[in-house]
């Protein structure tokens, strides 16, 4: 997948307001592999809104979203889990983790259908991030920020051409918010991908291609 | 699938589906149960297995006036008879046409009557013995009396005269001398009961004596035909009774005991099934709940799953299996419930007719394989529909 492009799109619930003023609502946006976003957002701007959309999991929107030009509308259920295992990887806000599952398992149990990565890469990754110590613990007794690192690790057990990340470091300190960024980085420039970062304030410290204002 | 398992299995309940399997066990074995008594026992009433026999009627014209000649069957009647197509097969009964007396020794006192004879062809009479065959120049007869005699005699006869009650073995022991004449010709034989008949009320001797017979001790045998034997499917069906009474034919009013018996069967075998699916269905239902309840308490895993790239049907794979597995189960021990209680009824059955008869589930295992499978893939459906509901809504 090489675009994402968004054309006169705005939520449902947004469309009867005549004051919106933003780079990505209601005009031509193009995301493009290869490069890298920050999407600033206030809160109430439609942010969750936005990543839902792109990654097929609402459709409460106007105008029209496409793939390399494939209006995402007629994709069903099954397109989209190909898409999610293979195009867009996303870091969610809430990160959908399972907490019945040890850290260790969550990143495995994406890893069992791409069968990406190799066991030894991701206890790299769990060691580089600094919670080697709590592959085998369960995901629900560690901290936000410990399972923000796992989420992000689950988020590299696939091929992608967007990496979304919706609020990543919300919950970490500075240093391992810049070895996040290192390896989000290293991870797309070898995959080709774009890395979409949201941010409400904080934000990984990346150099940018483009800064959208949503 | 090991994570998914490990995942999605929270929330089973045991009891639900504790109460689901027995409910659809009994549902299950109540059906298997009831169509495969229906299948056993249906050629026994029916068809060539018969064991209660099929349907037999007699017909001959009736007697309109005293003194008159029995009123004949003619050979284009008979014909336009085997036409018919509820006729499966006919007989003529042959009478004799000679003199018959018949005597017993009792108590040192020789008892004689004047007696007759009649025959119908072998495949009408019921009653199956070595002994039932005749060939010229033997010097045994062998008969068969209407059961009806025996009851006359022993519940009618002998109680108002104070005489002893007497057994069929005891009468098959006895010798019956048999005085023929006729056609100039006087001969002795003996007589030997060799068998009861429900169905034939008649004092019957074989075909091949008879003809011989006939041929021999009669002056003007004729072989005219006064009463048929007819094999139908059911005597009282509506075009029966009108050809008979088109044609002037009075049939003998015999109740017809299989056409009865097939009929209670049927309805008690309705009733069964009725019974077995109405566990069936409530257990379905149980089931259905519980896998909704399921997937509405792990509603937030799949839709994670989902969006982590599981597909639905992916997803569906641990209730599937789960419903699978109990399905299969169910059926398994259906079965042998079922042929466990086939080979009891069957043997009861063959002790009452004095029969061996082979017992095999296959009509169960057939049947139940179809409603495994049917139960099954109604599972498959609503699993799947749920799930994707599930994902659609949510995803």
């Amino acid at each position: 997948m090489k675009e994402i492009r968004l054309q006169s799109v705005v939520p449902e619930i947004f469309a009867e307001r005549n004051d919106i003023s933003s780079d990505i609502w209601l005009t031509d946006a193009i995301l493009e592999r290869g490069k890298s976003y920050l999407i600033e957002a206030a809160s109430g701007t439609g942010k969750s809104s936005l990543c839902s959309y792109l990654y097929g999991q609402r459709g409460d929107y106007r105008g029209l979203i496409s793939f390399d030009g494939e209006d995402v509308k007629g994709y069903n259920i099954n397109h989209w889990c190909d898409i999610r295992q293979h195009n867009i990887s996303i870091l969610f806000q809430d990160l959908r983790l399972f907490g019945e599952l040890t850290a260790l398992e969550n990143v495995e149990i994406k890893n069992r259908i791409t069968k990406h990565r190799s066991a030894k890469q991701i206890e790299a990754w769990f060691e580089e991030l600094g919670i080697s110590d709590k592959l085998h613990s369960r995901i629900d007794r560690m901290s936000y920020g410990q399972q923000q690192r796992v989420a992000l690790i689950r988020a590299l057990c696939q091929s992608y051409d967007f990496l979304f990340l919706d609020e990543p470091i919300s919950h970490l300190d500075d240093r391992n918010s810049d070895i996040m960024r290192d390896i989000v980085l290293r991870e797309a420039r070898a995959q080709g991908a774009a890395v979409v970062a949201t941010s409400i304030g904080k934000h990984m410290n990346i150099d940018y291609d483009k800064t959208l204002r949503l | 699938m090991r994570l998914i398992w490990k995942l999605l299995r929270k929330h089973i309940s045991v009891f639900e589906l504790a109460v689901f399997f027995v409910a659809n066990l009994i549902g299950m074995a109540v059906i298997l149960a009831g169509i495969q008594i229906y299948s056993d026992l249906s050629p026994m009433l029916t068809g060539e297995k018969s064991l209660i026999g099929n349907d037999y009627m007699i017909i001959s014209r009736p007697i309109e006036r005293v003194g008159g000649e029995t009123p004949k069957i003619s050979e284009e009647e008979i014909e336009a008879l085997r036409g018919e197509a509820f006729v499966e097969n006919l007989g003529i009964f042959a009478s004799s046409k000679f003199r018959v007396d018949g005597g017993i020794e009792f108590k040192g006192k020789q008892l004689s009557t004047m007696m007759f004879f009649e025959s119908v062809p072998n495949e009408f009479i019921d009653v199956d013995s070595e002994e039932w065959n005749y060939e010229e120049g033997d010097n045994i007869v062998p008969i068969i009396l209407p059961r009806n005699y025996l009851n006359l005699y022993n519940f009618g006869f002998s109680q108002t005269q104070g005489l002893p009650n007497i057994t069929e073995e005891m009468i098959k022991r006895v010798e019956i001398s048999l005085r023929i004449m006729g056609n100039g010709h006087t001969d002795y034989y003996s007589g030997y009961v060799v068998g009861f008949s429900d169905r034939l009320n008649t004092i019957l001797v074989p075909m091949s004596f008879m003809t011989w017979a006939n041929d021999y001790y009669s002056e003007d045998y004729s072989g005219d035909a006064t009463r048929l034997i007819l094999e139908v499917q059911n005597p009282s069906a509506p075009e029966v009774v009108e050809y008979m009474a088109e044609h002037n034919f009075v049939a003998e009013d015999k109740p017809s005991e299989s056409n009865k018996a097939l009929f209670l069967l049927q309805v008690c075998v309705a009733v069964i099934v009725c019974i077995g699916a109405v566990f069936s269905l409530l257990s379905i239902i149980i089931l259905t709940l519980s896998i909704y309840l399921l997937l509405q308490k792990n509603v937030t895993k799949l839709e994670n799953l989902v969006l982590i790239g599981y597909k639905p049907s992916y997803v569906a794979i641990p209730y599937i299996l789960m419903t699978m597995i109990l399905n299969v189960s169910i059926y398994l021990i259906s079965i042998v419930l079922v042929s466990y209680g086939q080979g009891m009824y069957m043997g009861y059955i063959g002790k009452l007719f004095g029969v061996t008869l082979e017992a095999s589930p296959a009509t169960a295992i057939v049947a139940g394989l179809m409603l495994t499978a049917a139960i099954t893939l109604f599972n498959f459906f609503i699993i799947y529909r749920k799930i994707a509901e599930i994902s659609r809504k949510r995803c």
